[in-house]
């Protein structure tokens, strides 16, 4: 994605209706004149419509459910991302990047898999993690790992009740800081 | 528990002497060039030989094809989109057909399969590399028949009775209007990707401008040079990852 002036704030994590709240709130700390508004997960509707394929159909797997996460994200981005990044504005992504990767590895998904398939995507300029838990009995329209977590039980239960701590788990190592190595024992750069 | 090894459990079956292996044939190639036709001869030909043959067309699980035809029909789909679903279709039927019947011992006749993608992706300006990415783990089929014909060929062939689609005719991409002209431009690309990748993936080439009495007698000539073929390993990763999700249930319990 080619980049303007404006700014991607991403809001990551595990509760779909926190990650919407923390997003309404951080886009209302953003000024009038350079505020573009929350792109929100499903804004494409690829999910509504897997919500209403018959039993029959078969549930997607976790790799099938990043395919079409990925699919969904280029849309936003194409109808709301971009254009607003392109006019200078600030965006909230609520959830952006970091929610599916961490997902996918709570699932065992290869992480490189992922960050090669989301390229497309801009990294964001800053990234809020909400920390709030997942809820035991939030239904899958509530956010995209719920509606996973409700995908995952027809295939495996142990994998599904499992998915949303472990992805907030994933998602808690990703955000922290890069281990520092003292100069004391930092390797000597040659001779 | 100690976790089960499912790249040896996938080893175990399709290299085991005692009973026959699934095999995977993948019919490729552009639009009218016959593949439909030969795929159908073929699978009653299988059929007569004691195969039991399973068929899988492109973009056909019940799960992603109405979203795919849906958005479709709105002119809804930038490339990127329209790949990673048909992606995504692709990997549904990888676990939910493909693989279920690989691992009875099926013949897999798959219309279409993962280089249909490589191809009209690639021709519509995405990075190989990338496209490619989408069907990992990668199922690589025993055999890929790939019908060849010339653009103006396919062209003659696809629009003698109908004008092709929006989509199909690459209108999303080369910015012509008439349906017919686009899709011989489009379809010019395509058909190079194909050629590209005929080489990287030793495809086997059927000339599909031959009688079609020819065609079907190469093919089986050409299955059963290779039906001897032995199971690529480079198949584990995805057997393995199918096995994980509880694929294969009543086998790995010993049937």
């Amino acid at each position: 994605m080619s980049r303007g002036q404006g700014r991607i704030i991403a809001v990551d994590g595990v509760n779909g209706p926190a990650i919407v709240k923390a997003a309404r709130a951080a886009a209302a700390t953003i000024p009038r004149a350079t505020r573009a508004g929350v792109s929100l997960w499903d804004a494409s509707g690829l999910f509504g419509d897997l919500m209403i394929a018959p039993p029959a159909a078969g549930s997607p797997s976790a790799r099938t459910l990043v395919l079409v996460y990925a699919a969904d994200l280029a849309f936003r981005i194409r109808w709301e991302i971009r254009p607003a990044v392109d006019e200078g504005k600030t965006v909230v992504a609520a959830p952006y990047i970091a929610t599916v990767v961490a997902f996918g590895r709570a699932a065992g998904l290869d992480a490189a898999w992922m960050e090669d398939l989301l390229a497309f995507a801009t990294r964001p300029d800053e990234t809020l993690h909400v920390r709030a838990r997942p809820s035991a009995n939030a239904g899958g329209r509530s956010g995209f790992v719920e509606f996973g977590r409700e995908c995952l039980e027809a295939i495996s239960p142990a994998a599904a009740r499992e998915i949303a701590p472990r992805t907030l788990a994933w998602m808690t190592e990703a955000a922290r800081p890069p281990r520092r190595v003292s100069a004391a024992r930092r390797p000597a750069r040659g001779r | 528990m100690a976790r089960p090894d499912f790249r040896a459990l996938a080893r175990e079956r399709f290299t085991s002497p005692t009973r026959r292996r699934g095999f995977l044939v993948a019919f490729e190639g552009p639009d009218g060039s016959g593949k439909t036709t030969q795929r159908k001869l073929f699978k009653t030909w299988l059929r007569s030989e004691g195969h039991d043959v399973v068929t899988t067309k492109w973009n056909s699980s019940d799960l992603i094809k109405p979203i795919i035809k849906a958005r479709k029909e709105a002119r809804a789909l930038s490339p990127e989109e329209f790949s990673l679903l048909h992606a995504a279709d692709f990997r549904h039927r990888v676990e939910q057909q493909i693989l279920p019947a690989l691992w009875e011992g099926k013949t897999v006749i798959a219309d279409r399969f993962l280089f249909t993608g490589l191809a009209r992706d690639a021709a519509r300006g995405l990075d190989l590399d990338w496209i490619l990415k989408l069907y990992q783990p990668l199922l690589w089929p025993d055999l890929v028949f790939y019908f060849s014909v010339s653009s103006d060929t396919s062209s003659r062939r696809v629009t003698a009775t109908r004008v092709p689609n929006f989509y199909e005719s690459g209108r999303d991409v080369t910015n012509v209007d008439d349906p017919v002209e686009s899709y011989y431009r489009f379809i010019t690309r395509v058909i190079r990707e194909y050629e590209s990748l005929s080489v990287i993936f030793n495809f086997l080439t059927v000339d599909a401008e031959q009688p079609m009495s020819r065609q079907h007698h190469q093919l089986r000539e050409l299955f059963r040079q290779g039906e001897g073929r032995p199971w690529s390993t480079w198949n584990e990763d995805a057997v393995a990852e199918w096995l994980a999700l509880g694929g294969g249930r009543a086998a790995k319990g010993g049937a």
